[in-house]
């Protein structure tokens, strides 16, 4: 025991209890971790000090890239020439082509001006998307659109198939919906099918059935009611519309220059498209 | 007193072990690296497609270029980042009728991490938000604001250096971008560089 080193006494005398014990498995541990055996790569212990040398690298200005108009329309510009951005590795700011690394912008360099995003206003005027649009006949599959089935068109009984909806907003006066073509003929919307004066308090509509005081347009078929005839084949889409205010046609009415109405002061839509293949 | 030593010994053995299984564990989740070194601190990269697709259900709208540029960071080993911007070019539709009025990010930054499933590694980008309107008097969709949502993941390839989504990628990454209630594709072939700090400097995720 005389023997025993200061520390292995006072390992001794801490093992005697099992809380002492718990202690210096602690203790262990907080040195095992200290040392850096559970870090992964270290890049959370070593990124304060990393930061501190590369802030101390930086340049004035710092040069950060920027990928809007006058950033991305220009930042290849900038890498190109050295200017704009520099770089700890390459302080003379070469340009990246000659890199002898070979790696070099391999960006596209935009032509024209970025497409203008959405501004605040413009959501605020247009006619949202936000409307859930459904029907148990035309189910997506994956990212396939779902399949109008030939019973819905002019190889069948050509009627609608029964919709159903939710989401509308408060305020609703009336309800429109709408299948149109995707592709214009011959260079102008075709409407298929356009009904208006639903009631707003509807969430949906049984197949081939319209409830009272539904109105409906005249198709681009010249034919007062529903019709899908394709060719061969067509993408459609069917729309409903909110609409605050009641904007009540008379029946026949031309579907094109009512939409127009609608637009105007339609702030809510639901989307439904749909395929269908002749044959 | 051989029993106690021998106790010792166990228990500091068993934390051994249970360092090592943690820096393992730790180590599993991919970090940015350069020039095969973990990216400390931060940096920016840029990813530039020269061609992307998007695909709103029943009309395709493509954009000739397609931009984004991403802050990124290493924590506690696993590579992190946010989407700060993400202009686009040229964007058309396939519909003769139908222009792009409106389309851009809303409701930046977009957070994003990496992510390996399998044997790849994969940039997530979280809480998408694209809104686009279109145009056109004969344009079935015209004067509709739509909004694409949701996550997309891209496969980073180490070799090239390239950031690629597609369904494929989207799908592996157990990611979804969706548009009309409905699951949409978007299609992006990515070169990605630095642009800060690290610029010339070969980018990589392990």
């Amino acid at each position: 025991m005389a023997q025993r080193t200061g520390a292995k006494r006072l390992l001794a005398s801490l093992a005697k209890t099992a809380s002492a014990r718990a202690l210096l498995a602690l203790a262990v541990a907080a040195l095992c971790l200290f040392a850096g055996c559970g870090g992964g790569s270290g890049d959370s212990a070593d990124s304060s000090a990393a930061s501190q040398d590369q802030a101390a690298a930086s340049p004035e200005g710092g040069g950060e890239a920027g990928a809007t108009q006058g950033g991305a329309a220009t930042e290849p510009d900038k890498a190109a020439s050295g200017e704009g951005t520099k770089n700890a590795a390459t302080p003379n700011g070469s340009s990246p082509s000659t890199s002898p690394s070979g790696h070099g912008s391999r960006l596209p360099q935009p032509k024209g001006a970025p497409e203008k995003a959405p501004t605040p206003q413009e959501v605020a005027n247009s006619t949202v998307a936000d409307m859930a649009l459904q029907s148990p006949a035309i189910v997506a599959t994956g990212g396939e659109l779902g399949h109008l089935a030939s019973t819905y068109t002019c190889d069948g009984k050509d009627s609608w198939p029964q919709l159903q909806w939710s989401g509308v907003p408060a305020g609703t006066a009336e309800l429109a919906l709408y299948l149109m073509n995707i592709q214009p003929v011959e260079g102008k919307l075709f409407v298929d099918w356009a009904v208006a004066g639903l009631d707003p308090s509807l969430t949906a509509i049984d197949a081939g059935e319209l409830p009272k005081g539904a109105i409906t347009a005249t198709n681009s078929f010249g034919k007062r009611g529903y019709s899908v005839c394709p060719q061969s084949g067509e993408t459609y889409m069917f729309i409903l519309y909110a609409l605050p205010q009641r904007l009540s046609p008379s029946q026949g009415f031309e579907p094109r220059d009512f939409r127009q109405e609608i637009l105007a002061i339609s702030r809510n839509a639901g989307l439904l498209p749909t395929v269908y293949e002749r044959g | 007193m051989r029993t106690k030593q021998t106790a010792l010994g166990a228990a500091l053995a068993a934390l051994a072990v249970l360092c090592a299984m943690f820096a393992t564990s730790a180590s599993a989740a991919p970090a940015w690296k350069f020039e095969g070194k973990a990216l400390e601190g931060s940096e920016v990269v840029m990813g530039g497609a020269f061609e992307s697709a998007l695909t709103i259900p029943g009309l395709t709208t493509k954009c000739e270029n397609f931009l984004y540029k991403l802050s990124i960071k290493n924590e506690s080993g696993t590579g992190k980042g946010e989407l700060t911007e993400m202009p686009l070019y040229n964007c058309t539709t396939n519909s003769s009728a139908c222009l792009v009025n409106t389309i851009g990010a809303e409701a930046l930054p977009y957070p994003s991490h990496l992510a390996t499933f399998g044997t790849a590694n994969y940039v997530i980008i979280e809480k998408v938000k694209v809104g686009i309107r279109y145009k056109g008097e004969e344009c079935a969709l015209g004067g509709i604001l739509v909004s694409v949502t949701g996550s997309a993941g891209g496969e980073v390839n180490n070799t090239t250096e390239i950031a690629t989504f597609n369904s494929t990628t989207l799908s592996a990454s157990k990611t979804e971008l969706k548009a009309l209630s409905q699951k949409i594709e978007w299609s992006g072939v990515f070169p990605t560089e630095a642009f800060q700090w690290h610029r010339e400097q070969a980018l990589s995720v392990s």
